[in-house]
């Protein structure tokens, strides 16, 4: 029998429980509702089903619970698919899960700096990084980017989205450190490929031409030699188009920040200049530097380097060579955003180093590029590489900006961000996002239904993003332990060499040198680990008779090799 | 022996190495450039005073350096600091055109922007991009202003940033965008309150530029000194007292 008191404490207790469910579901309830609302008319196309899409915008909404009504802070680069983040992912994120995300669009450039002003300061600037995974040599070494590997088994593990299936990522590889740790989650990738138009070389004159001058097929280079051929034909043999002065080769080469990007986005590797390895060259990379076991020892060839040896001469020569003799006159004075309008003005026939992030300003249908049923008259295709490149290097560059965190941030902040860096690649939402950035990061929105359909207006970047194309054209490694310190070398080394100052032997000398006394410096910094440790100097002849980088010099020309545009793609599937 | 020649001789070697004391202290005295922004850094008759002025005085009682602090525009004060040795200049944005030509000490700014709007009208921001049907009130040379504009946003120049304040309360702007700190200080003068911003939407760091014969060592020991302050929650304090997180 229970006492009438009882009655009344459990009357009581019932009434409470049927407020706080009303409260919950009152709160839930608006915030169904705006998944419910996201998902019909943003969300789509999607790779799940509308009901999946739902499960994993609860799971969103739940978890968030602990953080609702913070106000999160993170900073990308300003591209397409970061400002589609912030001014979209990032409104709905709040409707659905109640935390205020601030997401920043700054320059690369800033974006680093702060990331090292909070790793220095120890102040929390932000609670989550978008940042290049050009910089994991830079991460896994300085003991302040979180590992996440273990934050999604650990502090993490509440707020990791079941669904997140790592291994649809197709970056993976970039982000992680020799030391097998995941330490950014990828948000975008685009690619550096060989960009040329297609309707010129179908052309039955221009090929007829092309085959009695050189003695093959005008087609996709695969060699630099045939890259050379192709620029010196159409710029020196054709001329002229519809009345129109047409360029064989198109470049930049400004004193500028983004003539370094230009050389340190593996050009160096397409040459040759590297070790066979992927995603980037073991022992020597593609930024000249040995390492031996996880320690860099030197990036001149007397410290078993390579940023100074033969092959990295060559790629320079080649790059001032084809810049002087077959780019309009203008391109020497251009940096790479003035010179990224040049390809759509319907006056270059190849480009050799071509960013993909411009996909989408070329398929304009009002440019002279474009078929007047939308699909393009160019194409994308695996980039030559140099003489000194062999089978099992890296073909060229990707860029991978992934979701970085770091140990200063406080541990639910880092939980709220790391929520958010999820929702923005979850499969909910990155199949659309992919749509409006064409920055793809997973396989299965790369292999959907939606992106056949879209390949055709895309110009080969989807043909592109289903070979295997996609793990050999691959961001910086891990060989660079500080990328933020030595990415400037690039730019003040090589434009004193394109200026004249110096010759090209003796500028890359110089640069090398500038890297091993940074090397040299870093050495000193306590606490890094795999920190660099530098070879003694020896003769060039020492390191240049070993087998592998740093190659000897080769003196023989390669004959051109080119192959239609399915061929070309064929190689990588 | 001492004779007259011997004291003659003392003498001179007194005034030799106190006139080679004087040259030495002038040669370490590194001249730091700056230019009137209230409230980092003002001239009060003869004093300065500003978060900027505290923070040097801070940084350099932590070296076995000596300053001196002069106001002069910014761009005479970057192209001295360029061109001659032994000069710096605060604060500057550190921008990759700028990198290669200075030695940096950085940050020993962190300015945080806000987007205000009339205390009698809620306008909810929830992303930046919220604030696209709005005017926005910024000033001439203005990096956020420009920030803004290549945004697309609708950016509404004043000459003078205090400008924007009348501006804003007389509706002829929808939003004003300033500096956290500066706002603050600006509505105390000129007793208006627009209360806290409707979003934070953009972080600075700004650094001191030091010309490039700066010695290593000097950089470092300014470096260091730079980190210790906020490692040791200096900076945080001295921001608040400004009224503002870092």
């Amino acid at each position: 029998m229970i006492h009438p008191n009882k009655h009344y404490l459990l009357f009581v207790l019932f009434i409470f429980l049927v407020f706080i469910s009303f409260t919950v579901t009152a709160e839930f309830k608006p915030k169904s509702n705006a998944a419910k609302h996201w998902v019909n008319n943003e969300f789509q196309p999607s790779t799940l089903t509308v009901d999946e899409q739902m499960q994993e915008m609860a799971w969103f909404t739940s978890a968030s619970q602990p953080f609702v009504g913070m106000k999160i802070r993170v900073v990308s680069e300003r591209i397409a698919t970061h400002w589609y983040e912030a001014s979209t992912l990032a409104k709905a994120f709040y409707e659905i899960t109640g935390i205020h995300v601030v997401h920043e669009l700054t320059g690369e450039d800033d974006v680093i700096k702060k990331l090292s002003a909070q790793i220095m300061t120890q102040q929390n600037l932000y609670d989550a990084y978008i940042n290049d995974s050009d910089l994991i040599g830079t991460h896994f070494r300085s003991n302040a980017v979180v590992s996440l590997s273990d934050f999604m088994k650990l502090e993490g593990e509440s707020v990791t989205l079941p669904t997140l299936d790592l291994q649809d990522f197709i970056g993976l590889k970039f982000t992680t450190g020799p030391d097998g740790h995941l330490y950014q989650l990828p948000d975008q990738q685009f690619a550096n490929l060989y960009w040329y138009r297609h309707d010129w070389f179908n052309r039955k004159d221009f090929q007829k031409r092309f085959r009695s001058r050189y003695g093959y097929e005008l087609g996709v280079p695969q060699n630099w030699q045939a890259y050379e051929d192709i620029a010196e034909f159409f710029s020196e043999d054709i001329k002229e188009i519809d009345g129109e002065r047409i360029y064989g080769h198109m470049d930049y080469a400004k004193t500028d920040p983004s003539l370094g990007w230009r050389m340190s986005d593996a050009w160096l590797s397409m040459a040759g200049v590297g070790d066979k390895g992927l995603p980037n060259g073991l022992p020597v990379d593609e930024w000249g530097i040995r390492v031996e076991g996880c320690h860099p020892v030197g990036a001149s060839v007397e410290r078993g380097g390579a940023l100074n040896g033969p092959a990295a001469v060559y790629a320079v020569d080649k790059f001032i060579y084809w810049l002087n003799r077959f780019a309009p006159e203008e391109s020497i004075h251009l940096n790479f955003t003035q010179a990224g309008e040049w390809p759509g003005k319907g006056l270059i026939a190849q480009q050799i180093f071509w960013y993909t992030a411009f996909v989408a300003d070329l398929t304009n249908p009002s440019l002279p590029v474009v078929n007047q049923d939308g699909t393009p008259k160019w194409r994308v295709a695996p980039s030559p590489v140099g003489k000194y490149w062999q089978a099992g290097m890296k073909s060229g560059y990707q860029d991978a900006g992934s979701w970085t965190l770091l140990k200063s941030t406080p541990l639910k902040r880092q939980q709220a961000a790391w929520l958010y860096a999820q929702f923005v690649v979850s499969k909910t939402v990155s199949l659309k996002k992919t749509l409006v950035g064409l920055t793809p990061i997973r396989r299965s929105d790369i292999e959907s239904e939606v992106m056949t359909q879209r390949a055709p207006y895309l110009g080969g970047l989807v043909e592109f993003y289903r070979s295997r194309g996609r793990d050999v054209w691959t961001p910086t490694g891990t060989n660079v332990p500080d990328y933020p310190g030595l990415a400037n070398y690039w730019w003040q080394y090589i434009s004193l060499i394109i200026e004249g100052k110096v010759t090209t032997q003796k500028g890359m000398d110089n640069f090398a040198a500038a890297v091993d006394e940074r090397l040299a410096l870093i050495a000193d910094n306590n606490g890094m680990s795999c920190e660099p440790k530098l070879n003694p100097k020896s003769t060039r002849e020492f390191w240049l008779e070993k087998t592998g980088s740093p190659k000897q010099k080769i003196l023989q020309q390669p004959k051109g090799r080119t192959l239609q545009y399915e061929e070309a793609i064929n190689v990588w599937q | 022996m001492c004779g007259n020649n011997g004291r003659y001789g003392l003498l001179t070697s007194v005034l030799i190495i106190m006139s080679l004391t004087v040259t030495q202290l002038r040669a370490e005295t590194l001249q730091i450039l700056t230019y009137e922004e209230s409230p980092f850094a003002l001239r009060v008759g003869k004093t300065h005073k500003g978060l900027l002025v505290d923070m040097l005085k801070e940084l350099f009682s932590r070296t076995d350096l000596q300053y001196e602090l002069k106001f002069i525009p910014l761009k005479r004060a970057i192209i001295t600091t360029e061109r001659m040795p032994g000069h710096c200049v605060l604060p500057v944005g550190r921008s990759q055109e700028r990198e290669a030509s200075f030695h940096w000490i950085s940050p020993v700014l962190v300015s945080r922007y806000g987007l205000y709007s009339r205390d009698d009208v809620i306008i909810p921001l929830t992303t930046l991009s919220d604030a696209k049907p709005y005017t926005i009130g910024s000033f001439l040379g203005s990096g956020i202003g420009e920030y803004l504009t290549d945004l697309g946003f609708d950016v509404d120049l004043a000459s003078v940033s205090a400008q924007n304040l009348r501006k804003l309360k007389r509706s002829r702007i929808e939003l004003w965008a300033a500096e956290l700190i500066s706002a603050r200080e600006q509505m105390q003068k000129q007793a208006i309150n627009f209360g806290a911003p409707e979003l934070i939407f953009y972080t600075s760091l700004r650094a001191m530029a030091c010309n490039r014969e700066m010695s290593l060592e000097t950089t470092l020991k300014l470096e260091q000194a730079l980190t210790s302050m906020y490692l040791d929650g200096y900076m945080s304090e001295l921001y608040l007292e400004y009224g503002v997180e870092i």
